[in-house]
């Protein structure tokens, strides 16, 4: 498949999977999944900045509009692009990154995936539980949230990726 | 100027961030307090269609249950027509009744989004303007206080729940009658809080917390759960008192819309009270 019709088809699909399915789920503790980062993440290396800024702005508040959350995801999405770059930048193999691989769990391998995506997943999930609560004397309920939540969506990025992966390999 | 476009090259890309940035923020700091219009939230036409078909699909998952509550409801509504009332006096006439005139009114409608675990937890109804409802008007089930209705469209709206950080519902601890503000502090969907109420008084666990009803937004008597315990804040002479809601919301469906037909009259007289000099 073509790479931008591939990442049409992943922008409505995780657009819809995180705003009528994972935003009603409550497991509680504070967990609340998110795995639309995963898309933010699994775009093009060689991607434009302002592009990336713009589709993670218009996904937030896609998102936003189906859960009366009036700009949050928007926020909080916007940040995580923004940083992509950066820490790509950090981590990047000496001889620079594969134009035609993507920055996958497969194609990079645990470790660079773990830490790039953790960092970004952490950059975004504390954003978003900063400015949904915004009190300082809720700040360890704060860091509670976004510690939970962190390795909650984590896994199920893991998890979602596992499956994608696998089919796109057997076309 | 070359310094300035250089200035502007340098940092183009953190400066189109900011510009997005504010955006959302601004959006989201403006429609937490007063939303402006329905464009950007559920109450959206093409958003709430998408919604109301999700809910197609969904309602049925606790379609026994809602049942149940419906028909304890109709049996409870059914006890009081005139059919099922024994007739002492068999001669007496109709007549029209002018002790009693009719305050409230209560439109019916249907959940179709809803969140419980977020900080903020709004709730989309599919009734609005069309049907009557403002901005302001009470919301509560056959159970108990839902919320107020925070913003309309056509024919969908809005509901700002009791699990939100300012809600402000004035509540009554029956039989005593002392009177606070009800508040979430976001932890647990099952569970709020009443401050304002001063400590040197006594509050027996369980006794029932009701709607006061004294800014004519919510009739008065309407439940809104239990006292389940009551703490001491350090420092301060109120206690903190948490309460159980009666009802759950994670499986609410069927709500009411209260319509005060006396409101205008009430906010007519309340006006007249001269504005504190001091202020």
């Amino acid at each position: 498949m073509n790479s931008i019709t591939k990442n049409i088809v992943r922008y409505v699909l995780f657009t819809i999977i995180q705003a009528l399915i994972f935003n009603r789920l409550e497991i509680g503790f504070g967990i609340h999944l998110m795995v639309h980062p995963l898309f933010i993440m699994l775009l093009p290396f060689e991607i434009n900045v302002f592009v990336l800024m713009l589709l993670a702005f218009s996904m937030g508040a896609i998102i936003d509009v189906f859960s009366n959350t009036y700009g949050l995801y928007a926020s909080s999405l916007l940040l995580m692009a923004y940083f992509r770059p950066i820490i790509f930048k950090f981590y990047s193999p000496r001889e620079g990154y594969d134009p035609l691989k993507e920055p996958s769990i497969v194609d990079m391998g645990s470790r660079w995936f773990l830490l790039v995506f953790g960092y970004l997943l952490l950059i975004h999930h504390f954003w978003y539980f900063l400015i949904e609560i915004f009190r300082i004397d809720e700040f360890l309920f704060i860091l509670q949230k976004t510690i939970f939540s962190l390795i909650a969506s984590f896994l199920l990025c893991l998890l979602i990726q596992t499956f994608l992966i696998k089919k796109s390999s057997a076309k | 100027m070359r310094n300035l476009i250089a200035f502007f090259r340098r940092f183009r890309v953190f400066l189109f961030f900011l510009f997005l940035q504010i955006i959302a923020l601004s959006i989201y700091v403006q429609y937490l307090s007063f939303p402006k219009n329905q464009y950007l939230t559920t109450a959206a036409f093409t958003t709430a269609k998408v919604l109301e078909a999700e809910n197609e699909i969904t309602k049925h998952f606790a379609l026994s249950e809602n049942n149940t509550a419906l028909q304890r409801e109709n049996v409870r509504l059914r006890k009081k027509l005139p059919q099922s009332l024994y007739r002492i006096d068999r001669s007496l006439l109709k007549i029209n009744d002018t002790a009693f005139k009719q305050q409230y009114s209560y439109i019916p409608a249907t959940l179709i989004n809803s969140t419980v675990s977020r900080r903020n937890n709004y709730f989309t109804l599919d009734a609005g303007r069309q049907q009557g409802i403002h901005r302001g008007m009470g919301v509560f089930s056959d159970k108990g206080v839902v919320g107020i209705v925070h913003n309309t469209s056509e024919h969908y709206c809005v509901v700002k729940s009791v699990l939100t950080k300012d809600i402000n519902i004035d509540v009554t601890i029956e039989p005593i009658g002392l009177f606070g503000l009800l508040k979430w502090n976001g932890r647990n969907p099952r569970y709020g809080n009443i401050t304002g109420i001063s400590n040197d008084l006594h509050i027996k666990k369980w006794s029932k917390v009701i709607t006061r009803g004294g800014s004519g937004i919510f009739p008065r008597g309407l439940t809104v759960g239990r006292v389940e315990r009551i703490k001491v804040i350090e420092g301060e002479p109120v206690w903190d008192v948490v309460i159980k809601f009666s009802e759950n919301f994670r499986t609410l469906q069927r709500v009411y819309i209260v319509k005060n037909l006396m409101i205008e009259e009430q906010h007519a007289l309340e006006n007249q009270i001269p504005p504190d000099p001091e202020e």
